[in-house]
Order: C-alpha cells, then sequence, then structure tokens
C-alpha cells in the first residue's frame, strides 16, 4: 500500500501540491521551449542560405526535367557569370573602400587636408552620379573597347563590368569602415593603444577592422552582393535595348538580366499576367514558360534570401 | 541566516556560479572583491532583479521564475531597497528628482526627506537643495554625485518606511562610487546610525577598501555586526566568499612608506617640467605643492619618483594627463618631457615619432573602454614598441607578476570581454608598465583591483621606480597614496590663482 503523506491525505491539499508541481514543470518546459527557439534564431542565417541553396538546388532539378537543354545551358551560364561578377564586385569594392578609407584616415591624422580633402572630394564627386547613370557610362566605355577590338573574350568583359559596378558601390563600402574607425576612435581604447606606441596602422586594420567590424564586414559584403547583382539585372535589361549600332546586349557575356531582357523570357513573364485572369493557363507557367519564370525566380529568390540573411545576421550580432 | 547556491548563466557561458553565499539576517555585510566578478549578479539575483528570458537561474537549485514568485522575495521587494551602483540608470529622465522621490510607496515619508537631504547634502536645503528637487535627471545634470545622493536618500526614506518591519533587506551596490571621501563618511555615518536604532539587513558591496578603515576608526562599536568578505574566482566562472579581516587591510596600510627616492633623486634626470599655469576649455588651471593654497608652481618630475596629483572630481587632471600625452590640444601650454619642448601648436607627429610608448606611456582610468574587448590576451601585448615576446610563455611571465595563479595556457586565448573587471584593469596596467618610458601616467590605477591585486600593482610600480621611470599619479584613493606619498611629491590642480 502506498504510503501517502499525513499532510497529502486531504483531497484539496493533495490537488493544490499536484497543481503546484504541474505549475513549476509547465513553466519550465516552457522557458526550455522559448530558449530553444530562441537559439534557432541564432541560426537564422545559416538556415535562410540552406533554405536559399536548397530552393536553387530545386528549381535547377526542376529545369534539368523540364526545360530545354540549350536553355537550360543559357540559364546556367547567365547564373554563374552573374555570380563571378558580383563576387568580383565585392573584391573590388572592398578593396578600393579599404584603401580610400585608410588613406583618408593615414593623411586626416597627419594633418595632411589637402589630399585627405581631394579624397573626400573624389568620393563625393562619385557618390553624387546616380550608380545606374554611373554603370550605364562604364558600359559605353566598355562598348568603346569591344568596338575597337581591344577586348574580345568574356572574362576581360566581365572584369570590367565588375570595376565599373564596384566604382559605384565602394563609397558606401568607405562610409562603413569610416564610421567604425570614427567610432573606436571616440573611445580611450584607440588612444590608449597610441599612448603605448602601437602603430595606427595596427589599431585600425587589425583591432579595429578585423577584431571589432568584421562581421559589419561580412553583413556589408552580402549586401554589395545583392546589390551587385540588382545592379547588374538593372543595366543588363536596360542595355537590351543596345549600345551602338554594332553592339548590343548580345556582344556581352549573358547574365540574369541579359536573359530576363530577352524576348522569350519577357514572353514568359508576360504569361504570368495572363495566368492571373486565366487559372486554368497556370500549369502552362512550369513547363511551356520555364526560361523566363526561371530566370525571374533565381533572380528575386536569391535577392530575396539575400536580404534576409543581411537581417538575419544583424539580429543576431546586434549590427 | 539567509544561505544560497546561485548559477547564472547567459546563452554561451557561466557568468557566476557560487554554491554557498551567506547574508546574516538583522547584520551587516560588506562584499569586497574585484570589478565584474559577479558581486551585482549576484544580489540582483537575490533581491529578485534579474531577467529570466534573459539569463539561466537557478537559486538553491530552483529554476528562477519559481523564486521570483516566491512570497519571500515579494517581501524583500517590498521592505527593503537596491541602490544601483550607476546612478544614472537607476533614475528616471522624465520625472523631476522631487517627484522620483516620492515615487509609489515613498510618497507616505515625505515628512522625513528634508531632513535625509539636509544630512545628505550638509548644505542649506532653501538654496542648494529646493532648487535641484525640480531638476529633470540627464546625463550631465545633476552630477553623479548628487545622483548618488539622490538615490541614497530613497534608500532612507524607504528605511524610515518599514521601521518595524520583518526581512528588510537593503543592498547598496557601490553606493560611494560618485562620493568624495567626505559625502561618504557622511553617508556611512548616516547608514551606520539608523542601523544602531532599529537594525535590519544590509548587504553593502563595495570594492573601496579603504571604508574598512573609516568603519574601524568611527564606528568600532559595531564591528561584531559588520561581516567583512571578499568574492574571489580563481580558474573559471566559480566563485568563493571568504571572510575578510578588517586588521589585514589597516595593518598593510600601516606598513605602507613613501616611496623611497632614488639614491640621488633631486639630481637625477628631470623627465617632465608642466609651467604653473595652462588653458583649457577656456578655463585656466593652475598647479600648486604641497597644498591647495598658495603660489602656483611648476610640477617638476626626476628620474624614480611619483608625484600624486589631486584635485576634485572633475577638475581636470585626466585632461592635464591627456594634454602631456598629446592627445588633447589644450588653448596654452608649455611643459618639457623627455628633452622635447611642447606647447599648445605642437604637432602631434612629435608624440608619434618621439614620444609615444618610447618616452611615455600612460594608463587609462576605465581599463573596460581602453583595452579592445574582442582581443585575446595575448594580444594585447603585440605591437609595442621595443618590446618583443616571442613565446606566449613570456607573455605568461609578465602576466604572473600581477595574477596570482599559475596561469593556463588557456588563459592568453581568452576574450578580453570575458575577464572580470579587475582582471581586465590588471591587463590594463601591465601593457603600460612592460614598456620601459620615462614618464609613466597612471589614471586610476587601482580602480575594481581586489586586496591582493592592489599589493601586486604597487609593487610593480615601485619596480619601475626604481629601474628610472618617473612616475605621474591620479588617483582618488588617497588613504593609500597618501602614505606612499610625501606632502613635497603632491601637487594639487586649481582653478584658483591664489
Amino acid at each position: 500500500m502506498i504510503n501517502i503523506p499525513k499532510r497529502l491525505q486531504n483531497p484539496i491539499l493533495r490537488f493544490s501540491a499536484f497543481f503546484t508541481k504541474f505549475r513549476q514543470t509547465a513553466a519550465q518546459k516552457l522557458f526550455r521551449l522559448e530558449r530553444r527557439l530562441q537559439g534557432g534564431n541564432r541560426y537564422a542565417a545559416q538556415i535562410y542560405f540552406l533554405f536559399w541553396s536548397g530552393g536553387l538546388l530545386l528549381l535547377w532539378l526542376w529545369d534539368v526535367l523540364f526545360l530545354h537543354a540549350p536553355e537550360r545551358h543559357l540559364l546556367e551560364k547567365a547564373f554563374v557569370h552573374s555570380l563571378f561578377i558580383a563576387t568580383l564586385v565585392v573584391l573590388f569594392s572592398f578593396a578600393m573602400a579599404w584603401a580610400t578609407a585608410y588613406s583618408i584616415e593615414f593623411f586626416t591624422d597627419r594633418q595632411k587636408t589637402i589630399a585627405a580633402g581631394a579624397i573626400l572630394f573624389t568620393l563625393n564627386l562619385i557618390r553624387s552620379l546616380p550608380q545606374i547613370v554611373g554603370v550605364l557610362l562604364g558600359y559605353v566605355w566598355i562598348t568603346y573597347e569591344i568596338q575597337t577590338g581591344q577586348i574580345t573574350s568574356n572574362i576581360a568583359i566581365m572584369l570590367r563590368m565588375s570595376v565599373f559596378l564596384a566604382l559605384f558601390i565602394f563609397p558606401e563600402v568607405v562610409a562603413l569602415l569610416r564610421e567604425r574607425i570614427a567610432y573606436f576612435r571616440q573611445s580611450d581604447f584607440f588612444n590608449a593603444m597610441r599612448v603605448s606606441g602601437i602603430s595606427e596602422w595596427r589599431i585600425i586594420n587589425y583591432d579595429i577592422l578585423w577584431k571589432n567590424s568584421r562581421l559589419h564586414i561580412l553583413n556589408k559584403m552580402i549586401a554589395v552582393f545583392s546589390a551587385a547583382i540588382f545592379l547588374q539585372c538593372s543595366v543588363d535589361f536596360i542595355v537590351s535595348v543596345g549600345l551602338s549600332t554594332r553592339i548590343s546586349a548580345i556582344n556581352l557575356p549573358v547574365t540574369l538580366g541579359s536573359l530576363l531582357a530577352n524576348i522569350d523570357s519577357k514572353q514568359d513573364i508576360l504569361a504570368i499576367g495572363y495566368a492571373l485572369t486565366h487559372p486554368d493557363y497556370l500549369p502552362n507557367l512550369f513547363f511551356r514558360h520555364l526560361q523566363g519564370i526561371s530566370v525571374a525566380l533565381v533572380i528575386v529568390f536569391t535577392l530575396f534570401s539575400l536580404y534576409k540573411i543581411t537581417n538575419a545576421l544583424a539580429e543576431r550580432f546586434h549590427l | 541566516m539567509m544561505r544560497y547556491q546561485i548559477h547564472i548563466r547567459s546563452f554561451d557561458r557561466t557568468l557566476v556560479a557560487i554554491d554557498d553565499f551567506q547574508l546574516d539576517a538583522g547584520e551587516i555585510t560588506v562584499l569586497l572583491g574585484e570589478s565584474g566578478i559577479g558581486k551585482t549578479l549576484i544580489a540582483q539575483a537575490i533581491f529578485g532583479l534579474l531577467d529570466a528570458h534573459e539569463f539561466d537561474i537557478s537559486i538553491n537549485g530552483k529554476p528562477y521564475r519559481t523564486y521570483l514568485h516566491s512570497g519571500f522575495v515579494r517581501r524583500l521587494q517590498r521592505n527593503g531597497f537596491f541602490v544601483f551602483q550607476e546612478p544614472s540608470t537607476h533614475l528616471n529622465p522624465l520625472m523631476t528628482l522631487q517627484e522620483q522621490l516620492n515615487e509609489g510607496p515613498l510618497a507616505k515619508a515625505a515628512n522625513r526627506q528634508e531632513e535625509i537631504l539636509r544630512i545628505l547634502w550638509q548644505q542649506p536645503y532653501e538654496t542648494h537643495i529646493r532648487p535641484l528637487l525640480k531638476v529633470y535627471p540627464k546625463p550631465f545634470r545633476p552630477s553623479g554625485g548628487e545622483k548618488q545622493r539622490i538615490l541614497l536618500a530613497m534608500a532612507f526614506k524607504k528605511l524610515a518606511l518599514t521601521a518595524g518591519s520583518a526581512n528588510r533587506l537593503f543592498v547598496f551596490d557601490e553606493p560611494t562610487g560618485s562620493l568624495d571621501n567626505a559625502y561618504r563618511n557622511i553617508f556611512l555615518r548616516e547608514l551606520l546610525r539608523q542601523y544602531a536604532q532599529n537594525p535590519f539587513t544590509i548587504l553593502l558591496i563595495t570594492h573601496d577598501y579603504s571604508m574598512i578603515s573609516q568603519i574601524e576608526k568611527r564606528h568600532s562599536a559595531l564591528l561584531p555586526k559588520i561581516h567583512f568578505k571578499e568574492l574571489r574566482r580563481f580558474k573559471g566562472p566559480k566563485a568563493q566568499v571568504f571572510n575578510f579581516k578588517a586588521n589585514e587591510y589597516t595593518t598593510w596600510l600601516k606598513k605602507q612608506r613613501a616611496a623611497a627616492k632614488g639614491k640621488h633623486a633631486a639630481n637625477t634626470q628631470t623627465v617632465l617640467t608642466v609651467e604653473p599655469e595652462f588653458k583649457v576649455f577656456g578655463k585656466t588651471f593652475f598647479l600648486k605643492q604641497g597644498a591647495a593654497t598658495g603660489k602656483p608652481v611648476p610640477l617638476v618630475l626626476h628620474r624614480q619618483e611619483l608625484i600624486y596629483l589631486k584635485a576634485p572630481s572633475g577638475m581636470g587632471k585626466t585632461t592635464l594627463a591627456k594634454i602631456i600625452a598629446g592627445l588633447q590640444r589644450p588653448q596654452y601650454i608649455r611643459f618639457k618631457l623627455a628633452g622635447f619642448s611642447f606647447s599648445e601648436t605642437t604637432d602631434q607627429n612629435v608624440w608619434r615619432k618621439h614620444i609615444w610608448g618610447k618616452k611615455l606611456a600612460m594608463v587609462f582610468q576605465h581599463a573596460d573602454e581602453a583595452l579592445n574587448l574582442q582581443a585575446r590576451v595575448r594580444d594585447i601585448f603585440k605591437g609595442l614598441p621595443n618590446v618583443k615576446f616571442r613565446n606566449d610563455r613570456q607573455i605568461s611571465d609578465v602576466l604572473q607578476e600581477v595574477f596570482e595563479w599559475d596561469l593556463p595556457q588557456a588563459f592568453l586565448q581568452q576574450k578580453v570581454a570575458y575577464l572580470s573587471g579587475g582582471q581586465k584593469q590588471r591587463l590594463n596596467l601591465l601593457r603600460a608598465l612592460v614598456l620601459h618610458p620615462d614618464l609613466i601616467i597612471l589614471d586610476e590605477p587601482l580602480n575594481g583591483l581586489d586586496f591582493a591585486s592592489i599589493g601586486k600593482v604597487l609593487d610593480i610600480i615601485r619596480r619601475k621606480m626604481a629601474a628610472g621611470s618617473g612616475i605621474l599619479l591620479i588617483s582618488h584613493n588617497e588613504e593609500i597614496f597618501e602614505r606612499l606619498v610625501s606632502e613635497e611629491n603632491c601637487y594639487y590642480l586649481t582653478d584658483k590663482a591664489t
């Protein structure tokens, strides 16, 4: 026979004890669940990265099954080219931004106001030009080089595209780097290290930018990557009308933007509108209009996922 | 007696873990220890002030939520008070001080307010206190000391209100951090007077060891009721409380003697000479020797000598140190440092090329701000001029000078942000003290240190002096430094010419 303590023989007291225990256990479980969910948020950026990769993989498998091989190869090529250009843009814009930001700091510290002023003036001049206009001017230059036969290979054209895109994106990165340096300059730690004889080169590059800002920089890199894809697609779409009497988008390496601007893709996109008013036409979008739909999906899905990744990183690390 | 086993974890690490923390009911516990070791967290956990969402806390083996909902905590909060160490965070910027002094149950003790404020201010009520009560607290006004006294007044009002209640726990977390010694003594006198009249439980957290000698000198009758305890942490987050013998500190203090000058200190090379008058932020300041009154004199510091620069809080001691270090441009100054002449027009490149790290090193007062918190311990010693550490062993040997235990290699890999405040302060000091400059400026070098570390740091300072450096010292820890520095080496900074 179970020996129930005397104080718990009263049913009301027993219920009260049971209820207290239940409440405590429920509160603990709720708390653990809450923490687990909060813990999940820590990996939100990684989850969105997997979501992006997984989504693209699914789309590619679908295209392998239902898109004509030549069109699929074109799409793959456009995707690789766009990613390659965006990666180069990230590299170039960060290299230019670091050199500019460090030079401004160096000259300002040493009271070389003319040198610092000249760099700032040039930077503001670039900033004053709308990005899209600047990049279009860059494309005019590329057109000239193609026309005169100075460049012929796709790699050379893509390198130039990246440089021009980076040239009009890097002022944003300079602003970030300078903001980080300025923030730490105000704290005692910058002065305390200087007074100890540690070089400003080390303080700025190692202690401020590497140790205290690399997450900000990584986040900005992803944002620059997205901006490069977006800007590239916009410009490619614009230049699809033609750059000169002899040069048009078909003389440039195929990218997601130029593929979207392609007449077949445009018709595929228009089919979405048609399917909205004729729902029975909807299944055709996934088979007959796959090229345009796939390109549009890659662009939108990539931009959306990258946006979510940067947001998740910003939240996770309180950037 | 209240006994606690407390474990506090954040997401990625244990912040503090203590297996046996005792508070003697109806008595006074003075909890000492270096800053950042977990004293505040423990007190806030006991008083039920921590956020159960933010931390994973268990008290006596139970989840914190259970503890928070217990009648015991409600009674503690109803009958007690918690004075936070940073007065600015305690006060509501959208309410006047008067409104805050009478907020909630404190309004019932309105009749005691004037008397309490008069005691804490020691100034005429109508001209000095009443106008202040109309003010909304802002970061720069009222001063830190005034804000702190407002909080103490709230605590005393609550004390008057709860006289006769059981379970009265009053926590004072660094209650004198923004007060000078005179106001600190006034607070202490009033607190202990109230305690003697009607005892209650007090947890007084501080790293100001000079409070011990003040209690011994002025309130010795209460010593049987006062328990000095020191919180220490060795390896990892596990903390332990040790009984601290008051006479251990006072005996040590008595043994301290003014630093002996080098063999021919007066004849040794002059390291620093500052002309008696300088101007910064539109105000003119004067340097005086031996006493705050008298004629301004130049500040002269030789090798192997220590000069103690004194002034009321906020007068500009740190500003002068920064001017000498080339970090602040004054409107007028003339000084010589290690053979170089400086004025308000001197280019900062002179400091960069010839002074920083070579002729001068400076220890900043807030280690938290002076160190790169994201760096590893070993990184702090990288990039220093003329000091090359070939391997981690050499860095460990240097650290050993002020860290008491046999340092594990992993300590060098630890992030500075995860060290206690005292450990950070020791690193902050070591970075300057491993250099061999002519002049070392020490701005509040004992900030946040425990008793054992204070002794070690003073030893290093003595060794640096013996090795030939001149020391310019700024500290509010007058009790210790007045014993270490002779009267003639005390300089006063003032804005009055005579």
